[in-house]
């Protein structure tokens, strides 16, 4: 059984225009998925039906095999999860909101709260109300992991983190994994955070699902196509070839994205853009996200 | 035993990181960095310290070990295999793909043949040049 399955999910806050739109997704034990899309796109709103937070107006929510609007308590016991502008009671002490957690769930573990209280160097006493953003988040992920859920959402885990808190962060993400059957669908915009631990990619734009595969076979089957002198007219013919999931023109320069390996794109090419000396290169994560975000059709 | 500080890792790199490893550790073979024999960090172990997902280092072991480069065993750990170096056989078959690929991109940049054949010499001097100056320092 899938750990999550969405099926067909279609969701729109103004009728007529959906902010999700027939989105299939299903996560199993063991896996990372780094969920991709640049603002707007939908990630907030699919993580929050995922959890059963919202419904939507069409298709099928499966968390642990049960619908979680239907049963709440029972798949939200399972589920960890850290909200993009989390609030926490400013008024509590950090120890009070952890003994909140610790009765509302049965398997928290204090041997993880007191180890990720010294990790994150934190005495208890703190107030919330007086902490930063960064040390807020580092509580919620505190709250979100101890007791040992078998699914970690998150939204921008690392939103207003520097870059030690980040790394301190990943090193926390990569030891809950250690927990067999646990798995992770996590947003962000950090590229690099998102190769060290995604094992799969799932990007949306504009509410539609257009890449859901392996990090590595998308890193080695993405190719970027660039040749000068380019028209709308080629522009049109880069988006008829087979595998392509962008295409624009930028400063009189064509850049593509094609999927497939570099002999089958480079037979793929059209004459007409043959003649503009085309170049096919690896492409990073990072520029694949630019080019698929500013490329669409 | 082998650091895991010697092998480095860059996000952001056109290639995907179990990709980086398999081919840090091929180099350090290649140039002796990397001793037969030498018994290499455990799965976890390096993973924590690269800071990646435990299942991208065993990736990267299992395309070693299927290269022929390294072998796992029972209970004692991953070691460079004692004919890692002279597995030939092996080699070759690793190096038809990756040729392949440098053959068809310097097709596609308009790289003749024969130019290719310097690049590849350029690059075996320049592994000699650096194995002595390393050698001269030792």
């Amino acid at each position: 059984m899938s750990i999550l399955e969405l099926n067909g999910i279609l969701r729109s806050y103004e009728r007529g225009i959906p902010v999700l739109e027939n989105v299939d997704l299903s996560i199993e034990a063991g896996e990372v998925v780094g969920l991709l899309g640049e603002n707007g796109a939908g990630k907030t709103t699919l993580i929050k039906i995922a959890l059963g937070l919202l419904h939507p107006q069409e298709g099928t929510v499966r968390l642990f095999g049960k619908d979680p609007t239907v049963h709440p308590v029972a798949t939200k016991r399972r589920v960890g999860y850290v909200s993009e502008n989390q609030v926490l009671p400013p008024q509590l002490r950090i120890i009070d909101v952890l003994a909140m957690h610790r009765e509302l769930f049965s398997s928290w573990d204090e041997a993880v709260e007191l180890d990720l209280l010294d990790r994150f160097e934190f005495t208890g006493r703190e107030r919330i109300g007086k902490l930063s953003k960064g040390q807020a988040r580092r509580v919620a992920v505190i709250c979100a992991i101890t007791h040992r859920p078998e699914l970690l959402l998150l939204d921008e885990p690392a939103g207003g983190f520097d870059p030690a808190a980040r790394r301190e962060f990943l090193e926390v993400a990569l030891q809950f994994l250690a927990n067999e059957g646990s798995a992770i669908l996590f947003s962000s915009h950090q590229m690099n955070d998102v190769e060290r631990i995604a094992s799969r990619i799932c990007m949306l734009r504009r509410g539609q699902k257009i890449i859901d595969q392996s990090l590595d076979s998308l890193q080695e089957s993405a190719i970027l196509v660039t040749a000068g002198g380019g028209t709308t007219a080629h522009l049109q013919s880069m988006r008829d070839i087979q595998g392509c999931l962008s295409a624009r023109l930028s400063n009189g320069e064509l850049r593509s994205v094609i999927m497939g390996s570099r002999l089958e794109v480079d037979q793929r090419l059209t004459s007409a853009i043959r003649e503009n000396e085309p170049r096919l290169s690896a492409i990073s994560l990072e520029e694949l996200f630019i080019e698929l975000v500013e490329g669409r059709p | 035993m082998v650091p895991p500080s010697h092998i480095h890792i860059t996000p952001g790199d056109d290639a995907p990181i179990y990709r980086q490893i398999v081919r840090q550790v091929i180099a350090g073979v290649a140039s002796g960095d990397l001793a037969p024999g030498e018994r290499l960090p455990s799965l976890r172990a390096l993973a924590k310290a690269l800071v990646v997902a435990p299942l991208t280092v065993k990736k990267a072991y299992e395309v070693l070990e299927s290269d022929g480069l390294i072998e796992t065993k029972q209970g004692q750990g991953t070691f460079i295999r004692i004919d890692a170096a002279k597995s030939k056989q092996k080699a070759s078959e690793r190096l038809h793909s990756t040729l392949r690929r440098l053959v068809i991109e310097a097709e596609v940049a308009g790289i003749e043949p024969h130019e290719l054949q310097t690049l590849i010499q350029q690059a075996t001097q320049a592994l000699q040049t650096e194995r002595r100056t390393k050698g001269d320092r030792a």
